[in-house]
């Protein structure tokens, strides 16, 4: 995926590597049942020390290179989500944590959906790089293999032939 | 209270109610129409001293009833007042909030929900829909599909 | 020529800027690995601090439009370059360079940062920014005053100790250990609260509270100038333990092992730093101000009282 807009130097790369070393997230719940609320707030007490990955949690979206979503995008929250997209400073990733994030979950049909979180982001940023933790909710240890596959799946651009706009990326262990 | 006092008390008002529908050792249910409701909500509250805990509306294929769940905290027994709307076209319904200011708020959800107009009510705005919405949508209801 | 030379690479190689950063990035290395091994975790890598500043560098800095421009994109540059100027000022007056007067220069440079701070969050047009620039210019309001009545107990103190014809400066007031008195060991402990509070860690971090007003005062930056912000917070570590040292324990003797013992100085109140913020939640703006003003004063003025008197009945202890 394209995340860096240059050549490959040793800037780009000194980049990437910094980008994947030091992960600042900031939560956003647009409309959850607040489990995955719980679990991410779980994930970033001691017991589970993502601080050694440096991941921190940071109190404004403009500091952040992840945005943790929980919830189905409901319609009032929809616009917010984009606005707080908006907000962070690229290049970023953002993570939908949970069944209802990836899409929809239980809620497929409702009245109150505004599509799942990746069609709200992809609205406003078709480049968007979007990660799926799937689970109701994810255990924290999931929510770490997650957030550590994706970043070991950022590329500097020339790496692909082409450009993939707008695709999901899936971590390759192979 | 007791059960067998919390029944010699609720006998009181039993001309206002169709039946006293005791489900279970900690449920009473009363069923009523419409006109009573805030007569025998202000005797519950007001007269026995329960607590009001929560309103539930219901979509019922042919009419609408409305739930006023009350608490005798002493005994644990949970009195519902069950409201049956038949008018399905205009439905509404008096408001306890004038009586109870705890029940605004879910009255307002309520009408969101159902289009149940409370006459009334202090404050009869949108509550939890997007501001967006369209007006006159009311997502609860059986025919309204998403 | 050559004298504006060494001038220049004292500001920008060593002690200053380089020397500075390069101690400032392993000193807020360590402020972490210590909280980590306080709550029983592993913490982060060595090269954690500067992968969080190379990777702010590559981010790109959003302005806000209601923001005010100029001020915005010079403040963190102003109080970076005025910690800059307060490292290598001490760094110097414990190599014995110094000057009458730079006392007075260095409570100056100490106020720039915070300065710096509430200027460019009120710069920044948002009413967090503008909550976390009140509650800064609160807590300046109320440690700054104990921090100079704790400096005026040392210049009591070494008054009557230097020689005649001797210039009262940081180079002779560091030849003393005032820490080793009633009066002196009361204000090294005001001086470390208002220390704790002039690098924003806990319990003083209320005007960069990140839950409360979603970090206040810096919440409109990124990109690069939140790396000034960032690497401004990690020189101050080096510069005001140091400053602490300096004035209270003795110096830093840039001589064989004196030197080690020296290091170990200023180990020693990093660490009590450290352990005073992993110990502690944070406070409200008015119990600190309470806290600096009325118990600290109280204790500050009580020291003033036992210098006053040591030194005038000539009693070392006091």
């Amino acid at each position: 995926m394209s995340i860096v807009n240059h050549q490959s130097s040793i800037i780009n790369r000194l980049q990437l590597w910094s980008l994947k070393k030091s992960v600042w997230v900031f939560h956003v719940n647009t409309g959850a049942c607040n489990n995955c609320d719980i679990e991410i707030v779980n994930l970033l007490t001691p017991k589970f020390d993502v601080e050694r990955f440096g991941i921190k949690l940071v109190g404004s979206p403009r500091h952040a290179d992840a945005l943790l979503v929980t919830g189905v995008g409901t319609r009032q929250a929809a616009k917010c989500l984009q606005e707080v997209y908006r907000q962070t400073a690229k290049p970023c990733v953002v993570f939908c944590m949970g069944a209802c994030a990836c899409g929809t979950g239980i809620f497929e049909g409702a009245y109150h959906v505004a599509g799942p979180v990746d069609n709200i982001i992809r609205e406003v940023d078709p480049n968007a790089i979007i990660a799926y933790v799937p689970g109701c909710p994810p255990k924290p240890q999931a929510m770490i293999m997650g957030v550590v596959k994706a970043l070991s799946a950022l590329q500097p651009k020339e790496k692909y032939a082409t450009e993939r706009v707008g695709q999901t990326v899936v971590a390759d262990p192979g | 209270m007791q059960q067998n006092e919390l029944d010699r008390q609720l006998s009181q008002i039993r001309d206002r109610l169709t039946g006293i529908d005791r489900k279970a050792d900690n449920r009473i249910f009363l069923p009523c129409e419409s006109e009573h409701v805030y007569e025998v909500c202000r005797f519950l509250f007001s007269e026995l001293g329960l607590r009001f805990v929560i309103s539930t509306g219901i979509d019922a294929q042919d009419c609408f009833e409305v739930l006023h769940h009350f608490s005798d905290d002493e005994s644990g027994c949970v009195v519902t007042v069950k409201a049956f709307i038949r008018d399905r076209e205009v439905p509404e319904l008096d408001s306890i909030t004038p009586l109870i200011p705890g029940a605004e708020w879910i009255e307002r959800e309520m009408h969101d929900l159902l289009g149940i107009r409370f006459r009334n009510h202090p404050n009869l705005q949108r509550l939890i829909l997007a501001d967006d919405w369209p007006e006159g949508v009311y997502p609860l209801r059986k025919e309204v599909q998403t | 020529m050559t004298d504006a030379l060494q001038d220049l690479s004292w500001i920008l190689i060593f002690p200053g800027f380089v020397f500075t950063l390069a101690v400032g990035l392993l000193a807020s290395w360590l402020v972490r690995k210590v909280s980590a091994l306080v709550q029983y975790r592993v913490g982060p890598p060595v090269y954690q601090p500067v992968a969080d500043v190379m990777k702010l560098m590559g981010k790109e800095i959003l302005i806000p439009q209601d923001a005010q421009r100029t001020v915005f994109v010079l403040a963190p540059l102003a109080g970076f370059s005025g910690v800059l100027l307060l490292s290598t000022m001490l760094w110097l007056a414990t190599a014995r360079i110094t000057y009458v007067g730079d006392i007075v220069v260095a409570i100056y440079l100490m106020v720039l940062p915070s300065l710096a701070l509430i200027l460019g969050s009120s710069a920044s047009g948002s009413p967090h920014a503008a909550v976390g620039a009140s509650r800064e210019m609160k807590l300046v309001l109320g440690y700054e005053l104990p921090l100079v009545l704790a400096l005026l107990v040392v210049i009591i103190k070494t008054a009557g100790l230097v020689e005649p014809g001797e210039q009262l400066s940081l180079a002779a007031i560091s030849r003393h250990a005032p820490v080793l008195s009633i009066s002196g060991l009361l204000a090294f402990i005001v001086a470390l609260l208002c220390v704790q509070a002039k690098l924003g860690f806990v319990p003083f971090d209320i005007a960069e509270s990140e839950t409360e007003v979603a970090s206040g005062v810096m919440i409109e930056y990124s990109g690069a100038l939140l790396a000034v912000w960032r690497l401004m917070q990690a020189m101050m570590l080096v510069a005001l333990p140091l400053f602490l040292v300096v004035v209270f324990l003795g110096g830093i003797d840039l001589s064989g092992w004196s030197l080690l013992w020296g290091i170990g100085k200023y180990v020693l109140v990093l660490v009590l730093v450290i352990l005073i913020k992993n110990t502690n939640p944070r406070v409200r703006i008015d119990q600190a101000m309470r806290f600096f003003w009325h118990y600290c004063g109280t204790a500050l003025a009580a020291a003033v009282i036992l210098a006053m008197v040591g030194n005038y009945y000539g009693i070392a202890w006091l």
